[in-house]
Parts: structure tokens; sequence; C-alpha cells
């Protein structure tokens, strides 16, 4: 796998962990154990995303960062077959 | 991938009831050119997209409709509060009540379910772009009734600014027909489906 590819992974792993926390988070909000677990994957997510961001370009339209095209619009998209 | 941003697109703040009103406008939501079709049409159309431009378009704009469909959805809500019996009785609103109470769900302006045979996705990106710029006209011409039905200033504002959406939006359809029809192999005169040969 590419260092892109890795990165990506890195980043859908803690958003899945965070999704998954925040479930559990909306019917329990004052769990401490589950906050510090939430708290930690967002600071690994942050890192990932903004070293993500700086490298390969936008995974939202604000991670935008001065580029004079709008990058946006490049593929391939996430539904797009990509031969590894 | 989606995220929830806990805002609304433009606030909604609605001071006075008025369920008759609320009975008309969850058309925008449930209807056949409502909000809730709109984000369902422009999503599941992307995939069959061959440009990048108009893939990302699509995209962009399904994803505002489903805020849109918030912001619809809030005002019906607001305009269904603090409701006494007789209210509800006077104003046409019982035959929504009787099944739904104050919850949202989305039906036209007579009751009607929402129905997926109210939208297309063709997978011919010409045919499906065609639909949408005519579908943001008919979201248009809808604001346009609910404009002409409605007084009250705190739901004529929100109604205004999503009205003013479905032009911008007729507007960048209009500029991804372009960018497909441009992108046509010049042996396809008539502008068949660009995004599906049969294999040979």
């Amino acid at each position: 796998m590419n260092e892109q590819k890795t990165l990506l992974s890195r980043i859908a792993t803690c958003d899945f962990i965070l999704t998954e926390t925040a479930l559990f988070l909306d019917t329990h909000p004052e769990c401490e154990e589950a906050l510090a677990f939430y708290e930690k994957h967002l600071g690994m997510k942050k890192k990932a995303e903004e070293e993500y961001t700086s490298k390969y370009g936008m995974l939202k339209h604000c991670d935008y960062k001065g580029q004079n095209t709008w990058q946006w619009t490049e593929g391939p998209w996430p539904w797009e077959y990509e031969e590894v | 991938m989606w995220i929830y941003e806990k805002k609304l697109q433009r606030p909604v703040k609605i001071a006075k009831a008025d369920p008759a009103m609320a009975k008309i406008i969850i058309t925008q939501l449930g209807g056949p050119d409502g909000e809730l079709g709109a984000s369902m049409r422009y999503l599941n159309q992307r995939y069959a997209m061959p440009n990048d431009k108009v893939k990302a378009a699509l995209t962009d704009i399904g994803t505002e409709e489903l805020g849109h469909m918030e912001m619809v959805a809030s005002i019906v809500h607001q305009l269904t509060r603090n409701l006494s019996m007789s209210e509800i009785e006077k104003s046409g609103f019982a035959p929504y009540f009787v099944d739904h109470t104050v919850g949202i769900y989305p039906v036209d302006a007579n009751g009607v379910p929402w129905n997926a045979a109210t939208i297309q996705s063709t997978g011919d990106p010409i045919a499906d772009l065609h639909e949408d710029m005519g579908a943001e006209q008919k979201a248009r011409k809808t604001y346009d009734n609910i404009l002409n039905l409605c007084d009250d200033p705190d739901v004529r504002d929100v109604i205004k600014f999503l009205r003013e959406r479905e032009i911008v939006h007729y507007q960048r359809f209009g500029e991804s027909l372009e960018h497909i029809l441009d992108g046509l192999n010049s042996k396809n005169y008539y502008a068949f489906n660009p995004a599906f040969i049969p294999k040979k």
C-alpha cells in the first residue's frame, strides 16, 4: 500500500472508532472512560488528517489550503474502482 | 461519507404557529418537487457521471439538499408548536394529525407519502442533467406558489432563501450539462448516452 492509501486508511479507522464511540456517548454522555477514548482517537484522526490534506489534498471543502485550482473536482472519487 | 453539522444552513425562527401553512409547506419535504427527492435524485445519479466536475457538482448540491430537507422540516415543526385541538380541527390539519400527530413525515400537500417514482436516475448523464434542470425549476415554482400563499415574514424569509438556491443550482446544472456535451465523442452527433457503451 502506498503512503496515501495508508494515511487514508488510518483516517477511516479513526473515523469509525469515533463514530462508534459517539453512538455510545449519545446514550452514556457522562461515561469518563468513553470520553477519554474519544479524545485520544480524535487526536490521532486530526494528526492523520492534517498530514493527508497537506500532502494529497482535500477530504472536504474546508481542507482547501490556497492552491491555485479547486482540486476538489479531481478524481478518483470514492466509489471508483482502482487497479492496485 | 457524511458528517452531520449541528446547525441549519440558514436559521429558522417562526414566532406564530400556522398549521394550515405547515400542511402546504410540507410538500417541499415529501412532495414531487421537494428537497428529499432532490437529494436522493442527485446523490444517486453521481455514479453514472463520466466527468469529475459533474460528480463534484452532484455531490455538493445533493448534500446541500439534505440541509434544505432539515430547514423545511424545521419550518413545519415550528409552525405546528403549541396547537389547541380546535386549531387543529379548524385549520384542516386533522388528517395529518391523526396519523402523525405533530411529528415530521415526508408527504406532499395532499398527504401522499414521498415516492421514489417522483425521481429518476437513468444512467444517462444527458438525460439526468436535463431532469435536474427541470427539477430545480419545478422546486422554484413550488416556492413561488408558497410565497403567493404566505404572509408571515418569518416564513417568507426562509422560503425566499430556499427559492434562490434553486436558481443557483439550475445554473450549475446547466454548466454541468455543457461539460458533458463538450466531452462527447465527435461521432456522437445526437448526444446518445456517453456513459454506457455495451461491451463487444
